[in-house]
């Protein structure tokens, strides 16, 4: 079957890091340790596992990120290469699995958990947490902390992949496949808003309006009781959307820190050589970009025993502002079964607000990568907020 | 006047630059994309490659460069090139297929000129997507791009014959998984018929254990790799293309069979017809690569001492 | 696999688009939103064009073919468009050269002595001997001219004009008096638009200003919605009455052609091309053409432009009866030109190219430049105009090319006189029309030297009138001023200033329609 699959190949990583960001062709082309294969279709061969015809599978930071060397080596003992990306999968069921009939049409909760890999559940796990498991790298299937990451189990990014019965949620019907595709990032929203600890009328801060950001608004509008929600957006297409998700005001990156301050009615300080900051500030901010820039704002936008919750993969930043004032610095990742995270995800992609946009999903076949990969980097200019690939259109 | 031509030269590039995306892929506005034309297959056209030019090229850089790395990496043993003695003419080789060794094997094993008029089909989607793998591999070993995925062979081919060139087909169309022999196409057979050209049918050994599908360079210690080729296959007198196929498989297994026991032995089991399949034993799969992977052994005789 | 014309409405992922402007053109980053109209890909041209011409005269529509109609002893009189089509100019051999040679090999056959060749160019201007030989062929040229049997129709002159009557509306029918007395008249087409071919070839190609004046006036083109849809137009209405006519007296032949829309030859093909897909070389051709044509002084870039000749396929001939030929070409015409668009639009913009019907080989004064946007671009539809009724269309040309007194003498006047007191098309027709279409000057150059007709500048204002009713503002981007306030129009420097201008009519944020062409394309606005 045709599929995408990134391989080993340490002078490509070398050449993306040092000339990615000037020539940027570079990173979707000769430096993109990835390439269109024609593999055997992925089995697993352990009770509760099935395959499945992937209908479309989107493009997130966290792929690109890997894609152009800029993530932390640090990953690099949780995935097993070569492996086919893409972990953000609506499916159908190719064999019957336990209770789900082949034909379902299904999206995968790609976290592979003691369940999947048929262990005995660790502490995490027996709680609900799932996104904690600490068995990702062993057990049935190869190291790799979630579907799209692993040798065995293949990924989005191809027509076929298998996927454990504990990893899959039947889409309910009336939605589109392009809203089944947002329930997984949607999933990772819903659990970042209950992470974020927000309290009765806590104002948030929200620096970030790519699919991460502008899904967290909405969790965060829906589902907890935040007051004024404050978004922070680049683009034009990005400040219509998070108003409709929910946000109070969205402001373009310059300004931020000066709304703040006023809304809040906080000093501002200007230290030499460094960026400026807030004594005083929002009760939550949420860096939904992982960029220096992003994350030192939230930091030094915050009031004293706030707490900044890290979005998406965080790059090294000054947390002078963490210990100062003595913030709680949260890390989110992915979504656990226990809080029925993708049951919740379910009724927020049926909003009217999320339908209009899924309709704005930009579908290419995978013999188109290059392209789709360029898309999805320059989402934000190009006026798209996800970029998937549909293997059907092949 | 001038001043202006150049702000506006500027701007116009900045415009350009901007507009379609300079150093980043271009994208096509979402409204256009159901009229996104299909893929074109990008088959580099190779004429070139058979010019009196690219043949000088080309024997430099097999004598100078593929023959002396090849032979240091494998040793051959060629059997039967007394047939081609007394053929003329282009013929078509048809080779079981093992590994990309195969290639380099037929063409050092053939007469000089022979080689100098022999082009070998190579799947078009696999060897001629980038202009450097075409020339590249036009010139090392004189590849002509077939479309494998048709189950018919683009025009080239017949064209190729009529000029007087000779072909090295691998019927198969792709390299064994376990090294034994797999389904023959008809696309050999459809040109023989077709131009009306002799089949010399080819059987080699070894390839798969000196470097099988996957390995990029040959395994270490000078691996035996025999090669042979067999009496020529004439279509006859209204033979049909479905009829002469099978005539090659069957003469690709003999000269096997003649390969590993004797040429007598081989003739007496083809005419009771049991000439051992050459797709191999139906056993579990290791047991196939198993036995894919023993060099062929020459010299069965030879006492071997024992390193004192 | 050619593809169908398309709407593109431009997002964030569009790159800067082309628009014709005279002789240059420029990249315009129009407002997201705008819907642009991209016309269809070149269709299939037929396998051998002189077999297809064969087969056309041989087994024509509604009709014994053609070597039945010839006889020994025969008066054949061969009509053809002249050089007005197609644009730009077709690649020698022209089409409609072929055709007349195999149509004269047939006489030949049939021992026909008694030929006349006629270039039907009605009160267009006379061709040179030049261009007649790039129509019809070195061989026919060759063969006829000298003898003065090839030759270009004269209105205006009374010895060589037959009046036929009258149809049911009262409106006089004078043709060529050779056509009229032939036992066969044969009619070469070559039908660019919808607007061409029918009835309107003999009934206008071949008619004198008295029959014209029936037809060419602004009350009928009002009415005309458009001319490029001849059900709906009430100049095809008189130009049909017309050919009935002719054709109860006249037997005639009628032989339609259409072509592909191969315009523009390497290495400009880039212009042809849609924007998001030209590559590295189309881009590096693009630049280099706009910084050559800043350069090229006027003249260079005059040469430029009217030396393109387009490299047409022949996409269909049919030949026979008038009217069911009609039908077939017209059907063909549409398959290569049609788009289907919904909705009406607030503003309308159109790049208006070096080249119209009636400036082969000549310049581009602002009235043809008008004609060519406000009469032909803007008709350009089948239902309704695709800008609604009070809506603002914005044209790109310099209007600064002046007025060639070889070929547009009463243009001048024209111009400096009649729009100097009046631009409204239904007041300068009874106060002015009669005067220019009679001034003995003006009808000694139309027959002796090569200029069009005294009257034509007229028509070219009655062609805009249907535009000047319907629209509520013009305004030309990059034009000259004093060109554009003397035709009744505004200019602006760009686009965005041209919006500015139009936001008083249509509001800050109106919807947009451009029109991507040349090649020509048919909006059917639903």
């Amino acid at each position: 079957m045709l599929a995408l699959e990134m391989f080993r190949s340490v002078p490509k990583t070398m050449i993306g890091k040092a000339a990615g960001g000037r020539i940027p062709m570079l990173l979707t082309g000769l430096a993109a340790p990835l390439r269109l294969v024609t593999l055997d279709t992925p089995r697993v061969e352990k009770p509760g596992w099935a395959r499945l015809k992937v209908r479309m599978s989107g493009i997130c930071g966290s792929d690109l990120g890997m894609l152009s060397g800029k993530t932390s080596l640090y990953f690099s003992a949780v995935v097993s290469l070569p492996f086919v990306p893409g972990h953000e999968v609506v499916g159908e069921l190719l064999d019957d699995c336990e209770d789900l009939a082949a034909g379902t049409r299904v999206v995968v909760d790609p976290v592979l958990t003691c369940a999947a890999r048929g262990v005995e559940p660790c502490e995490a796990c027996r709680r609900g947490e799932t996104n904690r498991c600490s068995r990702i790298t062993v057990g049935d299937v190869s190291p790799g902390l979630q579907t799209g990451f692993c040798h065995d189990t293949g990924g989005g990014w191809s027509q076929q992949l298998t996927a454990h019965r504990s990893q899959l949620h039947p889409v309910p019907e009336g939605l589109s496949d392009e809203q089944a595709l947002l329930m997984e990032p949607v999933a990772c929203a819903v659990h970042t808003a209950l992470r974020a600890g927000v309290r009765d009328g806590d104002r948030v801060l929200v620096s970030g309006a790519g699919a991460v950001g502008l899904f967290a608004t909405l969790a965060l509008r829906e589902l907890t009781d935040a007051g004024e929600i404050l978004v922070v957006a680049k683009h034009g297409h990005q400040r219509e959307l998070a108003l409709e998700f929910g946000a109070t005001e969205v402001v373009a990156p310059k300004e931020t820190l000066r709304r703040v301050r006023r809304t809040t009615g906080a000093f501002q300080l200007e230290p030499v050589y460094s960026s400026p900051y807030l004594l005083g500030g929002v009760d939550v901010a949420l860096d939904a970009v992982g960029s220096k820039q992003s994350l030192e704002t939230c930091l030094h936008a915050t009031r004293a025993g706030g707490r900044v919750v890290l979005s998406g993969m965080p790059a090294a930043a000054d947390l002078s502002a963490a210990w100062f004032r003595e913030l709680d610095v949260v890390g989110t990742y992915a979504s656990a079964r226990g809080e029925d995270a993708f049951g919740k995800a379910a009724d927020l992609v049926a909003h009217d607000a999320v339908a209009r946009m899924s309709k704005t999903v930009a579908a290419y076949p995978l013999h188109r990568w290059r392209e789709a990969l360029d898309h999805a980097h320059s989402a934000g200019r190009l006026g798209t907020v996800k970029v998937a690939f549909d293997p059907r259109l092949s | 006047m001038v001043g202006s031509f150049w702000k506006d030269t500027v701007e116009d590039v900045r415009r350009a630059k901007r507009g379609w995306r300079w150093g980043h892929r271009a994208q096509v506005p979402r409204s256009a994309e159901p009229f996104v034309p299909p893929p074109s297959r990008n088959v580099y056209p190779n004429d070139w490659s058979r010019t009196p030019a690219a043949m000088v090229a080309r024997e430099f850089a097999q004598k100078v460069g593929l023959e002396p790395v090849f032979r240091s990496q494998v040793r051959t043993r060629v059997e039967g090139l007394d047939t081609l003695a007394r053929l003329s003419g282009p013929v078509i080789f048809a080779a079981n297929h093992a590994s990309h060794l195969d290639t380099p094997l037929l063409l050092l094993s053939l007469p000089d000129e022979w080689r100098r008029r022999t082009a070998v089909a190579a799947a078009a989607d696999y060897f001629f997507d980038t202009w450097w793998r075409a020339v590249g591999s036009s010139l090392l070993f004189n590849t002509l791009p077939i479309d494998r995925r048709g189950g018919t062979m683009s025009a080239t081919p017949g064209e190729v014959l009529r000029d007087g060139w000779s072909l090295v087909i691998f019927p198969e169309g792709t390299r064994s998984k376990d090294g034994w022999v797999g389904q023959f196409r008809m696309g050999a057979a459809y040109l023989a018929v077709e131009q009306g050209v002799p089949v010399v049918p080819v059987a080699h050994r070894g390839t798969f254990a000196a470097m099988p599908r996957g390995a990029g360079w040959p395994a270490r210690g000078r691996r035996q790799l025999t090669v042979r080729f067999g009496d020529p296959l004439v279509p006859a007198e209204g033979e049909s293309v479905r009829q002469f196929a099978p005539r090659i498989r069957d003469a690709v297994a003999r000269l096997l069979d003649e390969e590993q026991t004797d040429w007598y032995a081989a003739l007496r089991r083809s005419v009771s017809g049991e000439t051992p399949d050459p797709s191999g034993p139906d056993v579990a799969q290791w047991r196939r690569v198993w036995a894919s992977t023993q060099s062929p052994d020459v010299e069965p005789g030879k006492i071997r001492a024992w390193r004192g | 696999m050619t593809r169908p014309g398309f709407v593109l409405e431009v997002d964030d992922r569009t790159p800067p688009l082309l628009v014709h402007e005279g002789l240059g053109f420029r990249l315009e980053e129009f407002p997201l939103g705008t819907r642009v109209i991209y016309p269809p890909e070149p269709v299939a041209t037929v396998p051998d064009v002189d077999q297809a011409i064969r087969e056309a005269l041989l087994n024509p529509v509604d009709s014994e073919p053609l070597p039945e109609l010839l006889f020994a002893g025969m008066k054949l009189t061969i009509a053809f468009d002249d050089l007005s089509l197609p644009l730009p100019t077709m690649k020698a051999p022209d089409i409609r050269g072929r055709i007349i040679e195999q149509v004269l090999e047939m006489a030949a056959a049939a021992g026909v002595d008694d030929v006349e060749l006629i270039a039907a160019l009605a009160l267009h201007r006379r061709m040179t001997a030049d261009e007649l030989r790039h129509v019809v062929g070195e061989r026919v040229f060759r063969s006829f001219y000298p003898q003065g049997k090839l030759y270009n129709f004269d209105a205006e002159d009374p010895a060589n004009l037959a009046h036929l009557g009258t149809t049911e509306k009262g409106e006089d029918v004078e043709i060529s008096k050779r056509a009229a007395e032939s036992d066969l008249l044969v009619y070469v087409n070559v039908n660019l638009v919808a607007m061409d071919g029918g009835h309107k070839s003999v009934g206008v190609g071949l008619a004198s200003y008295k029959s014209i004046k029936h037809h060419h006036n602004a009350k009928t083109m009002v009415h005309s919605r458009s001319f490029m849809d001849h059900k709906h137009s009430e100049m095809h209405s008189s130009a049909w009455r017309m050919g009935r006519l002719i054709g109860e007296s006249v037997k005639v032949f009628q032989i339609e052609t259409t072509l592909d829309n191969n315009v523009f030859g390497k290495p400009y093909d880039f212009l042809m091309k849609r924007e998001w897909e030209w590559s590295v070389k189309d881009q590096a051709a693009m630049l280099g053409m706009r910084r050559g044509l800043a350069l090229a002084p006027q003249k260079l870039r005059h040469k430029l432009f009217h030396d393109l000749r387009g490299a047409y396929g022949l996409t269909g001939i049919n030949a026979g009866a008038v009217e069911p030929v009609h039908e077939r070409t017209v059907r063909k015409v549409h398959e290569q030109q049609r788009v289907k668009i919904e909705g009406q639009a607030d503003v309308m913009v159109m790049g208006v190219p070096y080249l119209g019907p009636y400036n082969v080989n000549s310049t581009m004064n602002p009235i043809l430049a008008a004609c060519m946007g406000l009469g032909y671009y803007f008709n350009s539809y089948l239902g309704q105009p695709v800008v609604r009724e009070g809506g603002v269309a914005i044209l790109y040309h310099p209007l600064d090319e002046g007025f060639n007194t070889l070929h547009h003498p009463s243009y001048v006047d024209f111009y400096e006189e009649v729009l100097a007191e009046s631009t409204d098309p239904h007041v300068i027709g009874p106060k002015f029309e009669e005067q220019f279409a009679t001034d003995p000057w003006y009808i000694h150059l139309y027959r002796t030297s090569n200029a069009y007709h005294g009257v034509h500048p007229f028509y070219m204002w009655y062609w805009i009138a249907h535009a000047l009713d319907h629209l509520g503002d013009v305004i030309w981007v990059g034009g000259d001023r004093r060109a554009a306030s003397r035709m009744g129009f505004r200019a602006a420097s760009t686009l965005q200033d041209a919006l500015e201008m139009a936001s008083g009519a249509v509001g800050t944020s109106p919807s947009i329609t451009y029109l991507h062409n040349p090649p020509h394309l048919l909006a059917d606005v639903r």
